[in-house]
């Protein structure tokens, strides 16, 4: 590591590089050229700024150079084409604030942003990709190894997004209001799966590499400044949050995984929980109710459970009644089971589980699997928990889940 | 999600491929690595050389033994892979589909281990 204040240069760098970004796109346009050359201010302030200090009007400083980019790559472009234009006149007109426009608050700029990066035209990986390159500052580097991929492979993830984008034709501003809840639900999809990611691929303790999870919770956290008044915004951010919180008991000795009825629950973030409890409260009893809301409540429950045995489960299984009824999903489904045997019994689970197993959308999914596992243990079948414990196993691709399968299916 | 495309080789297919008449293959290998490319698909990929280059190692009595030449005289041999990250396993599968190898020999498509866990709920 360099000097101490470096980790607050990259922060103050994270925060400003959406808002020039959306400064810059918004007076030109070409979202392309623009988070190029946003992203080559960014890279020089973090060379500069670490000796030379911080200059004292920051995101001034990263508009300039980023400008002075865009109108070097513009001018190369010009004479590529060998037009015999005056730029003179453009670069003008990109320095100064286009007359008589009132400069639209920063905030929108980051909304329009991630708007433009969730567009529904790019796919989820895509999406991925360019909101946390444009929106989250990082590099391309930095995204490669989250994701355990070449850096060549999301380096052409991410143009190939911004291709999509200029050739669609999509223009640098807010979705007409028919469509703001379509999008924005996929833009609050875009970061669960960035919060989600960041469970799937944890490669144990490596601190060079971005926390996903983390930086889903920046990024969400941002929006909820945005979109105070968003319920399903404040739901999704209280569930991260409260998932979050619980990250240190999650895993023992080894990478070992450690079961939510397991966890030392003394390791859990209380801070984070306070936070999480709040915004879900908040949310519950100001907005309209949302699947993200109702997944936070059922969260909120196991976070406020002093031990796994004093859970209350007939509420978790009214929250996810309710929740299957609102926004049907096979998963919510198969949670649902697991609440009714904690609620009721064993057998009443099992019969649950019966009547959802024949949705093609479980076929073959480790967790029908390793669900009925579950419920055939707490039954006292202890033949039929094993088979079930080594079905599951075969089919997870998660290594520390196929280790916890196995050894439960050895204790039975 | 990442998913190993594991090509095999039998007693034709590498003179096939690597023989006069393969240029035409090539191109299509070449063709569809460039489009897998293009769409950020690609983790990576290599050729194994001849079966009759390989080197065996196997247990006897708790002891590694090195032996010249591939485990069993199978009709089928490992000849090399594709590591491709895609949204589902039915795109995996599509791509193996369409990998010129797959007309002459078997192929398989199986998923990565990831080291995470996924939430604990």
């Amino acid at each position: 590591m360099t000097a101490p204040e470096t980790p607050g240069i990259e922060d103050l760098l994270r925060q400003l590089g959406p808002q020039v970004l959306g400064a810059l796109t918004r007076r030109h346009g070409q979202f392309e050229a623009c988070e190029d050359a946003t992203q080559e201010a960014l890279l020089a302030a973090a060379r500069q700024w670490p000796e030379q200090g911080v200059p004292e009007q920051p995101r001034g400083w990263l508009l300039a150079v980023a400008t002075r980019r865009l109108i070097d790559e513009i001018r190369a472009d010009r004479s590529r084409r060998a037009r015999e234009e005056d730029v003179t006149a453009e670069s003008a007109q990109l320095c100064e604030p286009a007359p008589g426009e009132p400069q639209p608050p920063q905030h929108d700029d980051t909304l329009t942003l991630l708007f433009l990066c969730c567009h529904p035209v790019l796919t989820p990986a895509s999406q991925i990709a360019l909101t946390l390159r444009a929106v989250g500052g990082l590099t391309t580097a930095e995204i490669a190894s989250a994701f355990l991929v070449p850096e060549t492979t999301m380096a052409q993830r991410i143009s190939r997004a911004k291709q999509t984008i200029k050739a669609g034709g999509m223009r640098f501003e807010l979705p007409e209001p028919d469509q703001r809840a379509e999008r924005l639900r996929a833009v609050r999809h875009v970061l669960y799966l960035i919060f989600n990611e960041g469970y799937t691929t944890s490669a144990g303790h490596d601190l060079q590499r971005v926390e996903l999870a983390a930086e889903a919770i920046r990024l969400t956290r941002m929006l909820h400044r945005l979109l105070p008044a968003d319920g399903e915004t404040a739901g999704l951010l209280a569930l991260m949050v409260l998932t979050h919180a619980r990250r240190h008991a999650r895993t023992g000795p080894g990478g070992v995984l450690i079961v939510l009825a397991d966890q030392d629950r003394s390791l859990w973030e209380r801070q984070e929980i306070e936070q999480g409890l709040g915004l879900i409260e908040q949310a519950l009893t100001t907005a309209a109710i949302g699947p993200y809301q109702l997944q936070a409540a059922i969260a909120a429950v196991h976070c406020e459970a002093p031990s796994a045995g004093q859970t209350d489960w007939p509420q978790i299984l009214a929250l996810y009644t309710l929740l299957e009824r609102i926004a049907p999903n096979p998963m919510f489904a198969l949670n649902r089971v697991v609440a009714v045997a904690m609620a009721k019994d064993p057998q009443a689970g099992l019969a649950a589980l019966a009547a959802i197993e024949e949705d093609s959308r479980l076929a073959g999914h480790h967790r029908v699997a390793s669900v009925r596992a579950h419920l055939l243990d707490l039954a006292g079948d202890r033949a039929g928990a094993a088979a079930a414990y080594r079905a599951a196993a075969r089919l997870t691709t998660s290594l520390p889940e196929r280790r916890y399968l196995e050894a439960r299916a050895a204790r039975m | 999600m990442k998913y190993m495309l594991m090509i095999y080789d039998n007693a034709g297919t590498r003179e096939l491929f690597f023989g006069p008449g393969g240029k035409a293959l090539s191109e299509e290998i070449d063709a569809l690595m460039a489009e897998l490319t293009a769409s950020g698909e690609l983790v990576g990929g290599e050729a194994l050389a001849d079966p009759a280059q390989t080197r065996s190692i196997r247990p006897n009595h708790g002891a590694p033994v090195v032996t010249d030449g591939p485990l069993a005289e199978a009709k089928e041999h490992f000849g090399g892979y594709l590591m491709v990250d895609c949204e589902s396993v039915e795109r995996a599968t599509e791509i193996a589909r369409r990998w010129p190898n797959a007309r002459f020999a078997a192929m398989e498509v199986r998923p990565v281990m990831n080291t995470g866990g996924g939430p604990d709920t």
